[in-house]
């Protein structure tokens, strides 16, 4: 630093007191800590309602991937077979599992109906397993 | 500042205990307010500039790294809030007509002379430091109030060292030079007082 840059920081000094330190007023603290508090409960409430809205969705999800499922996995002496789906699925080189649902379609409706029960229990188990999972509180 | 009180209360916050962020505030509030309000200019935008430092610090306390000094890393914050916050609130410049010409003006009802000169001093500064753009106002507060060596200025800001002396150099000029038109202006004003005075006398 040259002379004339230290005489004008010294002149700068003289005017200018590092002790006089302008204080954070009154409650400065409460207010920040009330502002994080308040955060804090916005983004709880706000992960409350997204997981909220995700148990249908994921339910929702499921419920079509199972019927679209049920529809595309081919079955090897059914009506299905004859859908262009099915169709397209059995050219590609990679096949999906065959699972046999001939049994399935030759039941008549009360012996049916068990099964549909049955599914509806499931679901209903896996509904309430999600609901637990997401409303868990932390 | 003692920083391994900063370490133990950071970890109580990160360990769940929110409240523990309070000591942390209590600690550094004054210190972060006066950096915000040198860049500020005043009160009121000081103290939402300084809050709003404290939430984004709280905010982000998990990707502090322990290793450095947590009085740098909260200052920084409060610098580039502050900095933003002006660039955002871009006010009109100050004439110098806003200012006093009579250091009286400083004088309460229980303040020496020798305190309403320090006011007007103090008043004087806080003046030439709205005059200066937000960035050099920064880098004089740090380096004047703060007492923060260029090295831990170049820390903080990300400026280089070199830059930071180039840029207090000319802000240190520019104020230098409004004081002296202030005092100019405050010497006229006592003359021209004077003369009146002795007018009325005759």
């Amino acid at each position: 630093m040259n002379k004339q840059e230290k005489y004008k920081e010294d002149l700068l000094k003289q005017y200018i007191n590092p002790e006089r330190i302008e204080k954070a007023p009154e409650g400065f603290t409460s207010k920040v800590m009330m502002r994080i508090q308040l955060e804090a409960a916005l983004l709880k409430a706000a992960g409350r309602l997204r997981n909220k809205n995700l148990v249908p969705v994921i339910s929702a999800a499921i419920t079509i991937l199972l019927i679209v499922a049920a529809f595309l996995i081919p079955g090897s002496e059914t009506d299905l077979s004859a859908l262009p789906v099915v169709e397209l699925i059995k050219n590609i080189k990679v096949s999906l599992p065959e699972i046999n649902l001939t049994s399935i379609f030759n039941f008549n409706l009360p012996g049916l109906l068990i099964y549909v029960f049955i599914g509806i229990l499931i679901l209903t188990l896996f509904d309430r397993a999600l609901n637990m999972l997401f409303h868990r509180e932390k | 500042m003692d920083y391994k009180g900063d370490i133990l209360y950071i970890e109580q916050v990160l360990a769940g205990k929110s409240n523990a962020f309070s000591y942390i505030v209590d600690r550094h509030k004054n210190k972060a307010y006066n950096l915000a309000f040198r860049i500020c200019g005043n009160h009121e935008e000081a103290e939402e500039v300084a809050q709003d430092s404290f939430l984004k610090v709280y905010r982000s306390l998990k990707g502090f790294k322990m290793k450095s000094s947590f009085a740098t890393w909260l200052y920084r914050i409060v610098y580039n809030t502050a900095i933003s916050h002006v660039r955002i609130k871009k006010k009109g410049v100050l004439s110098l007509e806003d200012f006093p010409a009579d250091a009286t003006d400083f004088i309460g009802n229980n303040t020496s002379e020798e305190e309403a000169e320090k006011e007007y001093r103090s008043s004087l500064i806080n003046f030439a430091l709205q005059k200066i753009n937000e960035e050099e106002r920064g880098l004089i507060s740090l380096y004047y109030y703060e007492e923060m060596s260029t090295d831990e200025i170049s820390d903080l800001t990300g400026i280089s060292k070199s830059n930071i002396k180039v840029k207090l150099f000319r802000a240190r000029q520019k104020m230098l030079e409004i004081i002296e038109k202030v005092e100019k202006k405050k010497l006229i004003y006592h003359e021209t007082h004077m003369i009146d005075q002795n007018y009325n006398h005759y």
